[in-house]
């Protein structure tokens, strides 16, 4: 499998599109566009297996599931994860013979993002660089009160610091990646401990996207409860991911129904007898 | 007569701010111009002089950040304020930045932990579990369901914002809204064990045989007779102790996780048993 010059451009478009900071808006771009999940279909239609590109995003995405950007710092580059890294490992997967859907190729498939995730942070801070020109252009313009000029700098100009980091580096990646997979794949056999080690890198990675999220819900040990209990409903009792949120879901609504009540009560407690009580 | 913003511009304002909050995005500035651009169509209705117009534009040059999605909410509310001060009402640079400066902390924390940190990977959650096996249905279902929370969402703080002032927020921070995050939390935490169950497979290959060449000791089965996925939620709480309690980072995680597969492939603990 290879990756033509024409397939390439499109997924460098879409690699300008998706970035945070992108150009397809914060929702559309980052957040749809940018997911790994999405960018698997988009990539999957650009090279023509649609099944591949949404597993190997499937596989992507839970690396990636609490990708937060606080303050916009990022630990990887979504543009560079998913319309760099999902190519590549599709034609890593197609070059060893792997499925797709086995534990064999989503491992392969993880390392393969993740490293390309971890290097593409490079184009981030490259396109948020570049974007001081425009600023400084934008700050020129709204002391000579040529306000007009904001919406270019905006939303036109920073087109420029796109196709500089978002554009070149993915389509040179895309086209020349399918070479650099085979040297790769004759240099490193796939019973040594090199390519052993990748592997099994692969199928750990997911675990610090998971451990991410959780960062934001659970503090202390007692917090990991409703984790586990999510955990049990699939591992254990062999639940699907649909039918695992319809479970959840009931028990948020309990919860907040008890702690609707519980704000009624303490208010009309206050209200009576006119005490404070923090609970 | 009072100055009233009118429904074309309100909308102008809203879109440039859906769509161009981040776009030129820097570290030294990073949602200031997408805001300089909501706020122009709205200023330039609101004052028909080019010093009006100057003073109300350089109030909002101040640097921006948030949540954008939560955010849309200031946006909202500095729009009502920019009509207040058309209106002749005592509206400073200094009232309207202390709101805007002491709104985006608290907001960046609602919506990094509501928005990105839960509504999403729900959705993504729901989603993987459609599109198991390779299917686009799941995918679909992602872009339609996050795009119409996303701009129904905004839009409705954005207006919000713009009717009601400040007291827009008490929604947020309120008690309704307290209890709200809360339930969407949990609901959250929940959605990711099932997620991380079903997609994260941690498994050993360590074994000891007897004599006879026969495995006495599978390792991972005595795992699962514990607790199924054991090892996946054992280095997932791992994970989560070095980056929560030791302050670790993720890419240093990252790494001794290479460490810790090379060592652990090594001496026979990992072994993904592949060959050509």
């Amino acid at each position: 499998m290879t990756i033509s010059w024409f397939q390439a451009a499109i997924l460098g478009l879409f690699a300008c599109l998706a970035s945070m900071p992108g150009l397809g808006g914060t929702s559309i771009g980052n957040y749809t566009l940018g997911r790994p999940l999405i960018g698997g279909l988009v990539c999957g239609l650009i090279l023509g297996d649609v099944a591949t590109g949404v597993l190997v995003g499937i596989a992507m995405q839970v690396v990636y599931i609490a990708l937060v950007t606080p303050g916009g710092t990022v630990s990887a580059d979504v543009r560079a994860v998913s319309y760099i890294g999902i190519p590549l490992a599709m034609v890593a997967l197609k070059s060893y013979g792997l499925d797709a859907s086995s534990a064999e190729g989503a491992a392969l498939a993880t390392s393969f993002g993740t490293m390309v995730g971890t290097l593409g942070t490079v184009l981030f801070y490259g396109t948020a660089t570049m974007n001081l020109v425009w600023q400084h252009i934008g700050w020129t313009a709204v002391e000579k009160g040529d306000y007009h000029k904001l919406y270019a700098v905006d939303m036109i100009l920073p087109w420029i610091s796109h196709i500089c980091f978002s554009f070149i580096p993915t389509l040179l990646m895309c086209h020349m990646g399918a070479d650099v997979v085979e040297i790769i794949k004759t240099s490193l056999p796939m019973d040594g401990l090199a390519m052993k080690t990748l592997f099994t890198v692969g199928s750990l990675l997911p675990c610090v996207g998971i451990a991410i999220l959780l960062k934001q819900i659970a503090q202390k040990p007692i917090d990991f409860v409703p984790y586990l209990f999510g955990f049990t409903l699939a591992a254990s009792m062999h639940i699907n991911l649909v039918s695992a949120t319809v479970v959840a879901a009931m028990f948020a609504l309990i919860n907040y129904n008890i702690k609707m009540l519980s704000f009624k009560r303490t208010a009309s407690a206050g209200a009576d007898d006119d005490d404070e009580e923090d609970i | 007569m009072a100055k009233k913003l009118s429904a074309k511009t309100l909308s102008k304002a809203f879109h440039s701010w859906y769509y161009g909050n981040l776009t030129c995005f820097t570290q030294e500035h990073m949602q200031t111009f997408g805001y300089l651009c909501s706020m122009l169509p709205i200023v330039e209705e609101l004052y028909d002089n080019k010093e009006d117009q100057a003073r109300s534009m350089h109030t909002y040059t101040a640097f921006f950040n948030t949540e954008p999605q939560i955010g849309a909410v200031v946006v909202g509310i500095t729009a009502g304020l920019e009509e207040a001060r058309a209106n002749g009402e005592e509206v400073d640079d200094e009232s309207i930045n202390g709101l805007r400066a002491g709104l985006m902390g608290p907001l960046a924390g609602i919506g990094d932990s509501l928005v990105v940190g839960t509504v999403i990977p729900i959705l993504l959650g729901i989603a993987m579990g459609l599109s198991a096996g390779g299917s686009p249905v799941g995918c679909i279902f992602y872009i339609v369901a996050w795009n119409l929370f996303a701009y129904f969402g905004m839009r409705l703080l954005f207006y919000k914002g713009y009717e009601l002032g400040g007291k827009a927020v008490d929604f947020l921070v309120g008690e309704q809204g307290v209890a709200l995050r809360e339930s969407v939390t949990l609901l959250g935490g929940m959605v990711i064990g099932a997620v991380s169950a079903t997609w994260v497979s941690v498994t050993t290959s360590f074994k000891l045989y007897n004599e006879a060449g026969e495995a006495y000791l599978v390792l991972q089965d005595k795992f699962n007779d514990v607790f199924p996925g054991m090892l996946t939620a054992i280095f997932v709480i791992a994970c989560w102790y070095l980056m929560a309690k030791k302050n670790m980072s993720p890419i240093k995680v990252m790494l001794l996780l290479v460490v810790v597969a090379f060592v652990g492939v090594l001496v026979g603990f990992f072994n993904p048993g592949l060959s050509y």
